[in-house]
């Protein structure tokens, strides 16, 4: 369906992110400008920053649409999202300030003396954006569908184009600024919306009364369905069918009497008043019992559950740590205090914005269970205002979501690509700007590529997954870099191969359909559960035998890492 | 086109508003500084330490005790679930709190170690 004020308000975003970049980009000329204006940067400005490139379509769409499709067990995601900068505030913000470096392969070499450890760590930030910034790609295409009702591809290539000009031209260098009101955006566009829709449903109650019935069709229905799906019908209902039904086309009132029925993209089927909501073939609906439990769905038994929750809490509570694009943003502190201050006030502002996700998650269940027939549960936070709230108000709701959403492809997209494109180009191959351009190109033309052939995969899945790599390499090599002595480069190396491997590889066996259940799915679908101790353990055990591999100035670097600013002499590295 | 520019601060850290004479130490490298540095780390740690076992405590703890306890995964609060309450907004006003409350205890562990600099220097 195309609603020229939907599509209005994402042109709208794209335009005023470029105009802002390119204004900041004017008043701050010279290279010395961008200095003063990072050592100006108050930690409030700051921490919204961060929150404009850190909220991305994982926690604008992901969150809600996993939680609608999994159950509210899936708002793990969101408070480990959150509680994740509790870890970057108490052991790793301030040291790694004043420390002066600010990615993580400077920290490496720095910290450790191995060019080849820099290197390791180059590839493991490669691998960590490229998993991040896939789930992006694919949001973008779900925001085009759902707003111009186009094939998703089209969002996916347009959002690569537009990223990947914008920063191999120059112009659009993550300016704190602009980042800022990225956050802003973000609030302001799903809160509002979330806010309106809890007043304008009527429910009753919020718990449906027989909580092992599935959800059920308030009103007469109209469920659109953007791809081609196969859907089951437990109990028989006639519906009026507009399109292909297990290629017939139709046009009229058919009755699907139970079983599969394969729908074909483009097609609508609209459903009468007090039927239970069928679901697509490969994703049951649960009963409400199951969900709202507050544990992940992975695998059947219990323990699987439990297990798989831990995989989730720690991959989100140790991942935030290790994302490359994140503590770049670190440099822009005043010094290790204000990147505390700053800290703290990301938390707080994480904080307020992950109660909406939630919010959508719980009125989607109640008033859209036509996403779980159309196997569209990812776009619940577009699509629930205009299915909720009728006429104008539902449709300029859906625009600001649209908008909120788009803007968090742009802001995350560009830093991921960023960061890929710096690491290419500084530490892989010869340095300077074309080959930060060609590199730029060159990663997100494989990226976009890669999210065309990926798909089916929830946003938010991917998002967690490249926490869990995050987790099980950048967090102990910084953890431990920064508290423990005794930690030596070839310790390190070990970890990060083991540890991301494990990770990397686990990830890549799901995706390949291998461990579809039981133990083998949450041990490769959650990996950190097992990978980070894995990590931390060969960082440990390996320093512990290579002891001769200390860097010669142990006390210094940890000098560097901890002095407080205001008893440091002038000249630390000498 | 502009040319892109790498920017990188001359100084790598702001100049010091209090300098103590006896910091100098703890770059020599002798017995006195190294016990001194590590003093520092171990009360920085321990703070470290402070906020993030309970948080840490808070998040494991919970999906723990509604496998134990199945009845508090799908109680009821004036019909909204308490999963939702827990974890779309009541689970973080503690974070935040821990977050603040840890900002405080780290900058009273950086003043008394400024202080203890400076009585040596008496």
């Amino acid at each position: 369906m195309t609603e020229p004020l939907i599509l209005g308000a994402i042109v709208a975003v794209a335009v005023g992110t470029a105009v802002l970049g390119a204004r900041g980009v004017r008043v701050a000329k010279t290279p010395a400008d961008f200095l003063v204006a990072a050592r100006r940067v108050p930690p409030t400005l700051n921490a919204s920053a961060i929150c404009g490139e850190y909220l991305s379509a994982a926690s604008f769409l992901g969150i809600a649409g996993l939680a609608l499709q999994e159950g509210l067990g899936a708002l793990w995601y969101a408070v480990g999202y959150a509680a994740g900068y509790l870890v970057l505030l108490a052991a790793v913000a301030a040291p790694l300030r004043r420390f002066g470096a600010y990615t993580i392969p400077d920290f490496a070499e720095g910290r450790l003396d191995s060019p080849l450890l820099r290197r390791a760590a180059t590839v493991m930030v490669l691998v960590i954006c490229g998993f991040y910034l896939l789930p992006q790609l694919q949001g973008a295409g779900l925001t085009v569908q759902e707003a111009v009702g186009g094939p998703a591809w089209i969002g996916v290539v347009v959002l690569g184009v537009v990223v990947v000009v914008g920063i191999a031209s120059g112009g659009m260098k993550g300016i704190t600024f602009v980042q800022a009101f990225q956050y802003w955006l973000k609030l302001v566009a799903i809160a509002v919306p979330a806010l309106v829709l809890l007043m304008l449903v009527q429910h009753p109650a919020l718990t449906p009364v027989n909580r092992a019935a599935p959800p059920i069709f308030h009103k007469v229905t109209k469920v659109e369905f953007p791809d081609a799906e196969v859907v089951r019908v437990q109990r028989p209902v006639t519906v009026d069918a507009l399109g292909v039904v297990d290629g017939v086309r139709r046009n009229g009132p058919i009755v699907l009497a139970g079983g599969d029925y394969r729908i074909g993209a483009g097609t609508t089927l609209t459903f009468p008043r007090g039927t239970p909501a069928p679901s697509v073939a490969s994703n049951a609906v649960l009963s409400y019992r199951q969900w709202e439990l507050p544990l992940v769905r992975i695998g059947g038994h219990v323990a699987h559950r439990l297990a798989s929750t831990y995989g989730v809490v720690l991959a989100t509570f140790l991942g935030a740590i290790g994302l490359p694009h994140i503590l770049v943003r670190f440099y822009t502190n005043r010094d290790g205090v204000a990147a505390r201050k700053t800290t703290s006030v990301v938390l707080l502002l994480l904080a307020c914005f992950y109660v909406f996700p939630a919010i959508f998650a719980l009125l989607g269940r109640l008033e859209a269970p036509g996403l779980y027939t159309s196997g569209q549960t990812d776009s619940v936070v577009l699509a629930l205002p205009r299915m909720a709230a009728a006429g104008t108000a539902g449709i300029v709701l859906s625009a600001l979501t649209a908008a909120g959403a788009f803007a968090a492809f742009l802001s995350t997209s560009s830093g991921l690509l960023i960061s890929m494109a710096g690491a290419l180009s500084h530490d892989l191959l010869r340095r300077g700007v074309r080959s930060f351009r060609t590199s730029a190109v060159a990663a997100g033309v494989v990226v976009t590529l890669a999210a065309l052939l990926v798909g089916g995969i929830a946003i938010n899945v991917l998002v967690g997954w490249a926490f869990a790599i995050a987790a099980s390499s950048f967090c102990p090599l910084l953890l431990l870099g920064i508290w423990w002595p005794g930690l030596t480069w070839k310790g390190a190396l070990l970890g990060l191969v083991l540890g991301g491997g494990a990770s990397s590889l686990g990830v890549v066996l799901t995706i390949a359909g291998v461990g579809k259940s039981g133990w083998p799915a949450v041990l490769l679908g959650e990996p950190a559960i097992w990978t980070v101790p894995l990590a931390f353990a060969a960082m440990v055990g390996g320093s512990l035998l290579t002891r001769r591999s200390l860097p010669r100035d142990v006390t210094r670097k940890l000098l560097a890492l901890h002095l407080p600013e205001r008893v440091r002499v002038p000249e630390v590295s000498g | 086109m502009t040319e892109r520019q790498v920017v990188r601060a001359p100084v790598r850290h702001s100049p010091a508003v209090r300098q103590s004479p006896a910091a100098g130490d703890l770059y020599q490298q002798d017995n006195y500084g190294r016990t001194l540095l590590r003093s520092l780390i171990r009360a920085q740690l321990g703070a470290t330490i402070a906020v993030l076992v309970p948080a840490a405590a808070l998040l494991l703890l919970y999906p723990l005790l509604t496998v134990l306890v199945p009845s508090l995964g799908q109680a009821s609060v004036g019909g909204v679930p308490l999963t939702f309450i827990v974890l779309g907004g009541g689970i973080y006003p503690p974070l935040v709190l821990l977050g603040f409350w840890y900002r405080r205890r780290a900058e009273r562990v950086e003043d008394r170690f400024a202080e203890l600099l400076e009585q040596r220097d008496d």
